[in-house]
């Protein structure tokens, strides 16, 4: 704890969150995010992931230099901090594979225009280009290349009927509000309006959900 | 490498978000302060009561090094009036959340509103289950809480036992209500349906049966919808009890 963490904590005006308790809040809402909601969600700008990702290494480092000392004493920190790490770790590995899953189920769709692109990492953005090159060389060497030449696509949409398989946007789900705020669901007899108080459970379809949960009003659980 | 399991939080992981309540503990060693990436520990001097994450308080108790203090909701009178609360007060809705937790910030706000927080906190960074939540009021994460402590702390918990039976009322009460009010759901599904006062677990236990009915029901009122949104959007500007955004463009 330095002199910026006392200012902070004596300080009225601050939010007097810590920036790692902030983080960790943000992690574990786009962990349960990503796991909730039907679609890709966009990747954390704001270096959020640089971050954390630094902080692991950094305690990896810390816990090689106190395995070295034996000290007893030290012993159960030891435990601590990696009971920790691990669910640090868990945390992090968790988000990553929902959103490879996603990834996986829909790829020709997320690669299909810049906008949905732009939600991808550049790591996913290689694997799942590289994915789907692969996938695509399979297919044309087992099968593809005994087809006519106009039907060796796999991303059609002739007849109106696309071949690209897309999330469906409009499965529930559940929110949580953060604010008080009127939300307004579309259903299937009615559209209502509702007036929402802080910390209230609603269940609504996803298009009506997103932009709540954009504005940070709202967060999927 | 991609994760097999469904959408929506299954029971072990919710479990897992419980374990990050913070909790009162009363230590019985010294332990100094560990750095940790959420944060560093409080140092612990017996009996100073500090508040730490739920994992960690177990872990303490595992390790005889400290006591957990159960949360005023907890205790038997607490109980009991939740569940006369459930059962006569209202016997259709769920009890109230607790009130968030408000902080003055010296310009007569509270935290909560503070709009230049970069994260808002909400369970389980709220402190719900500290010995300074209120009594009468479930946290969200209660039930797992609950279990959690009387499976690994039952003798920090006064009358564990009877704790124990009152649980096991309320969940069923609670229970019994959810069931309710997704037969509701026979009668027509509007947009927007609240869930006040739902804890975690009986979310996570209902939720692919809720979302199923849910599902369902609009796969087959699929085309009336459409129809109605047709007929919503001939009547044109003129249909203003429903301000929603499609009508507004108009």
């Amino acid at each position: 704890m330095d002199i910026d963490d006392i200012l902070r904590e004596v300080d009225p005006t601050s939010s007097g969150v810590p920036n790692e308790t902030s983080d960790l809040q943000s992690l574990t809402r786009l962990w349960v995010a990503e796991r909730s909601a039907p679609e890709l969600l966009e990747w954390p700008s704001g270096g959020l992931f640089e971050r954390i990702n630094d902080r692991i290494k950094a305690q990896i480092e810390k816990i090689e230099i106190l395995t070295g000392d034996m000290d007893p004493k030290t012993n159960f920190a030891l435990i601590v901090i990696q009971t920790e790490l691990e669910r640090y770790k868990f945390l992090v590995r968790s988000y990553l594979r929902a959103r490879i899953a996603k990834i996986d189920k829909h790829t020709l769709h997320y690669l299909s225009s810049e906008e949905l692109r732009n939600r991808l990492s550049e790591t996913e953005l290689a694997y799942a280009t590289r994915h789907q090159a692969l996938l695509h060389n399979h297919y044309l060497s087992s099968f593809l290349s005994s087809f006519p030449t106009q039907l060796q696509n796999l991303n059609d949409t002739a007849g109106n009927v696309s071949m690209i398989d897309s999330p469906d946007l409009d499965a529930a789900v559940f929110i949580r509000m953060l604010r008080d705020r009127p939300v307004t669901g579309q259903g299937t007899d009615a559209d209502i309006t509702l007036n929402a108080s802080n910390g209230e459970v609603l269940i609504l379809r996803w298009s009506s959900a997103k932009s709540i949960v954009e504005d940070g009003d709202a967060e999927l659980v | 490498m991609a994760l097999p399991l469904p959408p929506g939080l299954v029971p072990s992981e919710v479990a897992f978000l419980c374990e990050m309540e913070h909790v009162t503990i009363v230590p019985r060693q010294r332990l100094e302060s560990i750095e940790l990436l959420s944060g560093a520990t409080p140092s612990l001097r017996p009996p100073r009561r500090e508040d730490i994450p739920l994992w960690l308080a177990l872990l303490l108790k595992k390790q005889r090094r400290a006591n957990i203090l159960p949360p005023p909701w907890l205790h038997v009178d607490s109980l009991r009036d939740l569940i006369h609360h459930e059962t006569v007060t209202d016997p259709t809705g769920w009890s109230l959340p607790p009130p968030p937790p408000v902080r003055a910030d010296g310009r007569g706000n509270a935290r909560r509103l503070n709009s230049d927080a970069t994260t808002v906190l909400s369970p389980p960074f709220l402190p719900s289950c500290t010995s300074s939540a209120p009594a009468g009021a479930l946290p969200y994460h209660w039930f797992e809480f609950a279990e959690m402590l009387l499976a690994h702390a039952s003798d920090d918990v006064p009358s564990a036992s009877d704790v124990r039976s009152l649980l096991r009322d309320l969940q069923e009460v609670r229970a019994a209500k959810m069931r309710t009010s997704i037969a509701g759901l026979e009668s027509g599904v509007d947009g927007v349906m609240s869930l006040l006062g739902v804890g975690a677990m009986e979310l996570s236990e209902s939720r692919g049966f809720v979302t199923g009915v849910v599902e369902g029901v609009r796969k087959l009122g699929a085309s009336a919808e459409a129809s109605r949104r047709e007929e919503e959007e001939e009547r044109g500007g003129a249909d203003d009890d429903e301000p929603s955004d499609d009508d507004m463009g108009i």
